[in-house]
């Protein structure tokens, strides 16, 4: 038994497992990060929206002693966290970059203090780390793909993100699209952050994102706003990430630190390049407040 | 208006007074602490003893902080405990080092503390409450226990106080089994969770079958323990996260120091004039740090029957069982003075150089700038001496 596990850990199939259960969380990530960056609003508050996920995630799996109620208060929280954001850069036209930096220090102060007394209690039923959220991640993306590229709402969705004044004029709602938009995102970043306290860890330490969120924001971006790209942008982000810590033995510690930056960015270009598809990559309005009847 | 002048002159003459001779009857003391006192380790640390100190002088001692100040810019709130009334001010991270030795040559009515550096002045002393005894004895359980002759460790920076801590632990391991070997993963941070876990996947999937850290959350032992392995807590009394896996762990008591230096400040023993030789190098005979995984406990007793069982020779006391050697060596290093020292030689590094003769016991100089790396350990080692 001992062997079997032991050549399954160290073969192929483990790397790519580790790199699954890392990578679970980047995807959910930044799935929602895609989408509400081509509604046209950045959010950089997907560190605190995790946080704060992954605390009362872990805090309502503990109590209830269900996983699964744990992961839904954490989507919710993060919905909750997003429509702060939402507030301030859709209503009040806040700078987005502004608003977004203050949810991550607010989403980390505020678990922190929350937090104190939860502090490492071990989950008693955590949740399986690779066998549920990621083939549900997988799902999730390939389902957000076909809406965003097939379907009517994906044209309200990008046309909301590229040029806002037309769809104002087509009738579109932009402040309801954009508020849908950031609000969803938030959902998947709580899940994410509710998967790292109740199945990667599973317990609750203060700061236990340690900048998952700000790499998730990296890999919206690296995926080039694209839900099937981030599949692979977070599985090989994941991978790379183990295997820095695998290949210690042989290689650096230094530069293996920066690796999953540097390949992933690599990949990508070469991906894109050779793909040929022109497609103009970030969204028009990105980071652009909407004020109707100006340009 | 004479009566400003009077005042003015009261004002002045109490001031000399207050700093030049009388000792205090009263001191206020500021922290600055380098993380967010929630931390399940270093800071969380010097805020229990904080607390302790407050309580060890009834109304003589009011102490306040301020926690998460950044390395190397510690001075604006060094300023700002000074302004506040402090007349203690401890600064507890290697990184304020320099910040610190600034603010006492501003301020040197005042007096400072600075834990792990090297740098002092007449008004500011340095302290540190240093773990390699009881590293050295972890060792020793770990190689007692490892079947797979793999022990992990997962290091936050290599830095000489890691190294060393390292060190001492692969002596243990290599005094009571030649054949094992402590493989290293280094995270280049003090405080990861997620890369402590990846680094725990990596050992477990080299077969390491038990777990000592440098980092400062439970996560080396909470992962290891789902795959039941066995694991040493550190800092803070992890035990509890782990109840059946976790074998011992090293804990601090930054109370001792503290409450001896306030109590001789407020004797008038230390002043703002006199610190410049004052150094706090505090292991196991002062009490200041304490082998186990939850406070009072050396060993988890569900590990006592197997360190009992694993019986090894040694030249002092014969053949003897782990466990005993344990607690010989405790022994020998609680009471003063102290009998054994890890660190005495003859020591050669893993590439086989002599790094401390036979007969010499390495100085806290030496000690403070351990680079190489101990026989047994397997990994990367930066700045390894040729």
């Amino acid at each position: 038994m001992e062997v079997i596990t032991w050549l399954l850990e160290s073969s192929l199939a483990g790397i790519l497992v580790r790199g699954l259960a890392y990578g679970t969380p980047l995807l959910w990530g930044s799935l929602g990060e895609i989408y509400a960056e081509r509604a046209g609003v950045v959010n950089l508050g997907v560190e605190g929206m995790m946080i704060l996920g992954a605390f009362s995630g872990f805090a309502t799996a503990h109590v209830t002693g269900n996983p699964v109620a744990g992961l839904c208060a954490a989507g919710l929280i993060g919905a909750l966290a997003a429509l702060l954001h939402a507030f301030f850069s859709i209503t009040l036209r806040a700078n987005q970059y502004v608003s977004g930096l203050a949810l991550s220090m607010f989403g980390l102060g505020l678990s922190g203090l929350l937090g104190r007394g939860w502090e490492g209690i071990p989950l008693e039923r955590p949740l399986p780390e690779v066998t549920i959220l990621a083939p549900l991640g997988f799902a999730l993306a390939v389902v957000l793909w076909v809406v965003l590229y097939h379907t009517r709402w994906g044209i309200i969705l990008r046309t909301t993100g590229e040029a806002p004044a037309a769809a104002d004029a087509l009738g579109i709602n932009v402040i309801l699209v954009r508020y849908v938009a950031v609000v969803f995102g938030g959902l998947l970043a709580g899940i994410a952050g509710g998967f790292l306290s109740v199945a990667y860890r599973p317990s609750w330490t203060e700061g236990m994102t340690s900048g998952i969120g700000w790499i998730v924001v990296a890999l919206a971006i690296f995926a080039s706003w694209d839900p099937l790209k981030a599949i692979w942008t977070s599985l090989l982000f994941g991978v790379l990430f183990h295997l820095s810590f695998r290949l210690q033995t042989w290689i650096p510690a230094e530069p293996l630190q920066m690796m999953p930056f540097a390949f992933t960015i690599i990949v990508l270009t070469a991906t894109a390049r050779r793909s040929g598809r022109v497609r103009q990559a970030a969204p028009e309005a990105l980071g652009l407040p909407y004020v109707r009847g100006e340009r | 208006m004479r009566w400003t002048k009077l005042l003015a002159i009261v004002a002045a003459v109490l001031v000399v007074a207050t700093t030049g001779w009388a000792q205090p009857a009263k001191v206020k003391v500021g922290f600055i602490y380098v993380g967010p006192i929630g931390d399940y380790g270093w800071t969380n640390a010097h805020d229990v003893a904080r607390k302790k100190l407050e309580r060890a002088f009834p109304g003589q001692v009011e102490t306040m902080y301020v926690e998460s100040v950044p390395e190397g810019n510690a001075e604006p709130f060094i300023d700002k405990l000074v302004r506040g009334g402090a007349n203690v001010v401890f600064t507890t991270s290697f990184g304020f080092m320099d910040g610190t030795l600034a603010a006492a040559k501003r301020h040197p009515a005042v007096i400072f503390a600075h834990a792990s550096g090297f740098k002092r002045n007449d008004n500011m002393a340095t302290y540190m409450a240093d773990f390699y005894q009881i590293y050295y004895l972890n060792g020793l359980m770990a190689g007692a226990l490892t079947k797979t002759n793999r022990i992990a460790y997962v290091g936050a920076f290599p830095i000489p106080e890691v190294k060393r801590h390292m060190g001492a632990f692969a002596l243990g391991v290599r005094a009571v089994n030649p054949r094992a070997t402590v493989h290293v993963r280094w995270l280049f941070s003090w405080f990861d969770p997620a890369k402590a876990k990846e680094a725990t996947e990596a050992l477990l999937a080299e077969r390491a079958d038990v777990f000592a850290f440098t980092e400062d959350s439970p996560t080396v032992i909470q992962v290891s323990a789902q795959k039941n392995r066995a694991s040493f807590s550190h800092y803070s009394p992890m035990q509890r996260f782990a109840p059946r896996h976790v074998i011992s762990g090293q804990l601090v008591h930054w109370d001792r120091i503290y409450v001896d230096f306030i109590g001789k400040v407020l004797k008038g023993t230390y002043s703002n004039q006199n610190l410049e030789n004052v150094d706090y190098w505090w292991l196991l005979a002062e009490k200041a740090v304490e082998l186990g995984g939850q406070f009072g406990q050396p060993i988890n007793p569900v590990f006592a029957g197997q360190l009992k069982a694993a019986r090894v020779r040694t030249r002092e006391f014969g053949t003897i069982s782990v466990y005993d050697l344990v607690n010989r060596r405790l022994a020998q290093m609680t009471r003063k003075p102290v009998a054994f020292d890890p660190f005495t030689g003859p020591i050669r590094d893993r590439k086989g150089v002599l790094r401390v003769p036979a007969g010499h016991t390495m100085t806290i100089g030496e000690l403070n700038s351990m680079e190489w790396a101990a026989p047994g350990i397997v990994g990367q080692w930066p700045k390894e001496p040729k």
